[in-house]
């Protein structure tokens, strides 16, 4: 068992390093392997000589290639993980990190960002990509803490009425999108539907930052509750007599959830299908166990949306294809197909 | 008679306003360019991207095709524009792929974007030419001008520029002319399902109506869609309609199927139904827009067309 | 070892547990009989702390159960429910193991536990298998390892509370599941177990508590309580209570 875990991880490191690597040196641009060499050897302090394309290749990679990997590998990590948390705290293989409504409430954050800002008559364009995140962000936040809330009743969070109340509220959210988009005028509403396709596109430093640390603090977190979450597959009052402390292991997996999905959806839009089918394929291959499944899902599902990225890129280029479109079309069939074979 | 005589009044100061305006900005970018050539690099653009459907058939008109090496989505008249790469749709540009095409200018509209990706093209030594497309003269001979001037095409932007206005100017005096009742005008632009959408103000449809001496019914902001009720409420005298994917007739049969109550329109009794060029309609004032305000207004006021193209004879 | 003293459970207004005095004991298997809805499961929610009481209070080994860390409680005190929903392909072995959660015993010692509770339960063979491939009744036997694993080996201050652990089993299983049962309190824990099958009771609980309308109606040894008018009234079921012609306890036979 051990065995088999240690042989999974060197597998999925393998793959995560392949995909950083190809995310680096592919692109629509086409840049030489040695320039590649080159600019890495300068990224580790190395003198090189400097030419032109050099520079061209260390621009690209430096300032295109390499933020939007971060962001890629930032975002699948922290949608698979959510994935997993929220599947544990419903207990169902099925579960989506949407259920607790934190992508309908960042859409409409999203939205009212959008459609708010260009009604008001258009916020500073520098400023209009930071105003959108943190709309999107606290839409998020907003919409699960509410969920939560109504989910508690005598001082008991009950998963089902939150499962319902999450459905309500994606539905109202639903609705006042629809508002938004009403009021919307041409332009805008093409800005929305793109969002909500998501995109690694425009990656900076400086949008890249919250997401990290929140990823990272969310990928040191959920594993040290692996064993509570083992637990509570068995039912709440099971990892209760088990000795753990189940209100307040529900309370941290929704506040995870909430938080990096909530930042991954501000920071690239709605990418869909990663939190369910990443869990739920790895869960097939290596157990239910999540003292595996937790760095596992990370490890896949950063290598997944890079792939998937990658795909987006080279694709269509010079444009380029959402990420959601993407991810989706690889995701579902493969999903189907796992789910027709295994009869699980 | 009154009416007629207010209308008439009306025009006459549209006219004015209109020579005012291209003389005015004639001389405004004259001076624009003398200050502008000091710091632009002499050498002009050889290698040039253009993320808007205006701009692009502006950039043809000025002979600039050779030196477009790509464009976005909107960008679709005329066809052949469509043979060169396309960096999918303005708004959602993507950096490298912009970069594998090398540009030295990319313009666009004011909604090109996201920031991010802009951003990272300046870095990369893109020039990022964003110029006004509202749908006015002013702004029109403004990016007329600057493109030509980075283009080393000062000449030929000139001479569109002047075709333009004075195809304008043309067609004001020509409507000054006109006689009889300002006729109540409703741009739907057939967007497949559903109500159609309608061109309220500050779209260029509006303008194209306004500039070719027709009332445009609609009075909301931007495209809207309009209940079948309230479009037979509004009862319009003409209806233009853009279709993406028919034209003529087609497009009008297209139009019914999805608001049949528009079959009792003034419009569609007395068969003032217009299709015209959805491309006309996105991404600010093309060069062909005088063209098309010409057979606005022969379609607008008939009868007298007919005369003046008699009296002309 | 847990003692229970006037336990009331309110659900809305009505008091569906009322005055329930209980003593588990070391080494003691304490059964509950009843009809549906006698209060049963209650009880044993109540005595877990899985339900707020209305009054009275639950001291395990003289200390009230709310003020028990809960690891520590873990270590002392375990529950098999009636339902299990575990919706997951873990391995047999796997679930066992939660039984180790409380601890950090190693993995070693926890592999052993593992085997000898599923050995302990007649299931050593069912080892490597997907849970969710099993049937009722051996799901159930693993869960009973579970809970026999997270108390392993047994002794003085260890507590189990079991909901009906033989009602899907077969006949030989019910024997084999309540033998290991009596060998858990034979190493000195105390046992609470919920059946319905009398002779069961009869033959395997030292005490036992009869339930009615949410109080005691009758507690003491088989003979004592296993007698034909309490029966009746309880069950409204007319029995012959004979002796067992091997084992001398109360057998008893419908009419």
């Amino acid at each position: 068992m051990l065995n088999t875990s240690y042989r999974l991880f060197v597998l999925l490191g393998t793959v995560l390093a392949v995909a950083i690597v190809l995310s680096l040196a592919l692109g629509p641009v086409s840049i030489s392997l040695q320039n590649l060499v080159m600019v890495l050897l300068r990224a580790v302090g190395f003198d090189v000589a400097s030419t032109p394309a050099l520079e061209q290749a260390q621009l690209i990679v430096s300032q295109i290639r390499l933020p939007r990997a971060l962001l890629g590998l930032a975002v699948g990590a922290v949608l698979a993980l959510s994935g997993v948390a929220m599947q544990g705290l419903f207990r169902n293989p099925l579960a989506d990190p949407g259920l607790i409504g934190v992508s309908s409430g960042a859409a409409l954050g999203a939205a009212v960002a959008i459609v708010g800002g260009a009604m008001l008559g258009g916020i500073s364009e520098a400023w209009s990509p930071y105003i959108l995140s943190i709309c999107a962000f606290a839409g998020g936040l907003g919409v699960t803490a509410l969920v939560y809330r109504l989910g508690r009743r005598d001082g008991q969070t009950h998963v089902a009425t939150m499962l319902l109340a999450g459905i309500a509220l994606a539905a109202l959210a639903g609705a006042a999108i629809g508002l938004f988009t009403y009021l919307a005028d041409d332009a805008t509403l093409r800005t929305l539907t793109f969002w909500n396709l998501g995109s690694l596109n425009g990656a900076s430093y400086a949008r890249l930052w919250p997401l990290l640390l929140i990823t990272f603090a969310v990928a040191l977190w959920l594993p040290r509750r692996a064993k509570a979450l083992n637990a509570l597959l068995l039912g709440e009052s099971e990892a209760r007599h088990l000795g753990f402390a189940v209100e307040k292991l529900k309370r941290e997996l929704v506040f995870c959830t909430a938080l990096g999905v909530g930042a991954a959806v501000a920071a690239a839009g709605m990418i869909g299908f990663i939190g369910l089918v990443v869990p739920h394929v790895l869960r097939l291959a290596v157990g239910p166990d999540h003292r595996v499944l937790l760095p596992a899902s990370a490890l896949a599902g950063a290598s997944l949306l890079l792939f998937a990225d990658l795909a987006a890129r080279l694709l269509l280029a010079p444009a380029e294809l959402p990420i959601g479109i993407v991810t989706a079309l690889i995701g579902a069939p493969f999903f189907l197909y796992l789910l027709l074979k295994s009869r699980f | 008679m009154l009416w007629i005589g207010r209308f008439a009044v009306v025009k006459q100061i549209k006219i004015f306003a209109v020579v005012l305006a291209v003389q005015c900005c004639a001389g405004l970018a004259w001076a624009a360019q003398g200050v502008a050539e000091t710091e632009v690099s002499v050498a002009a653009a050889q290698r040039v991207i253009s993320a808007g459907g205006s701009i692009s058939e502006w950039l043809v008109a000025m002979g600039a095709q050779a030196q477009l090496v790509g464009v976005d989505t909107t960008s679709l008249h005329p066809s052949s524009l469509q043979a060169l790469p396309s960096i999918g749709y303005q708004r959602q540009l993507a950096a490298e792929g912009v970069l594998t095409l090398q540009p030295q200018i990319l313009f666009g509209s004011a909604e090109m974007g996201p920031p991010p990706v802009l951003a990272q093209l300046r870095a990369a030594g893109v020039q990022i030419e964003t110029l006004p497309v509202d749908a006015d003269l002013l702004a029109v001979s403004h990016s007329v001008r600057r493109m030509g001037q980075l283009l080393g095409r000062s000449a030929e932007a000139e001479r569109v520029l002047q075709a333009f206005s004075q195809a304008m100017a043309q067609h004001n005096k020509q409507l000054d002319k006109v006689e009889g009742e300002t006729p109540r005008v409703l741009l739907v632009f057939s967007a497949g399902q559903g109500n159609p959408l309608s061109a309220g103000k500050n779209t260029v449809g509006d303008w194209l109506i306004e500039q070719s001496g027709g009332e445009n019914l609609a009075r909301h902001q931007g495209f809207k869609a309009l209940s079948s009720e309230s479009m037979l409420a509004l009862n319009p005298q003409v209806i233009i309609v853009a279709d993406r994917h028919n034209q003529g007739l087609a497009a009008l049969e297209t139009m019914l199927s999805s608001s049949p109550a528009l079959r009792h329109t003034d419009a569609v009794q007395k068969g003032r139904v217009i299709a015209i060029d959805p491309t006309l309609l996105v991404g600010g004032l093309g060069p062909r827009v005088p063209q098309q305000v010409a057979e606005l207004i022969d379609a607008f006021y008939p009868a007298t067309t007919v005369q003046v193209a008699q009296k002309s004879q | 070892m847990l003692q229970a003293r006037q336990l009331e459970v309110r659900r809305g207004p009505c008091a569906v547990l009322r005055g329930v005095d209980l003593d588990l004991r070391a080494g003691r298997v304490t059964g509950v009989l009843g009809a549906n809805g006698a209060g049963k499961s209650t009880l044993l929610s109540a005595l877990c702390g899985e339900l707020p009481l209305a009054a009275g209070e639950v001291l395990l080994n003289g200390r009230v159960l709310a003020d028990w860390p809960d690891q520590l409680r873990a270590q002392h005190l375990a529950v098999l429910p009636q339902h299990s929903t575990l919706n997951f392909a873990f391995r047999v072995e796997e679930v066992v193991g939660m039984g180790r959660l409380p601890y950090a015993t190693g993995r070693q010692v926890d592999v052993e536990i593992v085997a000898a509770a599923l050995t302990a339960v007649d299931s050593g063979h069912l080892l490597g298998r997907s849970y969710l491939q099993l049937s009722g009744g051996e799901r159930q036997r693993v869960h009973l390892a579970r809970v026999l694993a997270q108390l392993w080996p047994g002794g003085e201050g260890q507590v189990l509370l079991l909901d009906e652990p033989t009602s899907m089993l077969d006949p030989l299983h019910q024997h084999s599941i309540l033998q290991a049962v009596r060998a858990f309190a034979d190493q000195g824990g105390a046992v609470l177990v919920i059946v319905h099958d009398l002779n069961l009771a009869a033959r395997y609980c030292d005490d036992l508590l009869l339930l009615h309308k949410g109080t005691v109606f009758s507690s003491g040894s088989p003979d004592q309580v296993l007698r034909a008018e309490p029966l009746h009234e309880v069950f409204g079921l007319d029995v012959l209570v004979q002796k067992h012609p091997e084992r001398d306890h109360p057998l008893i036979i419908a009419r």
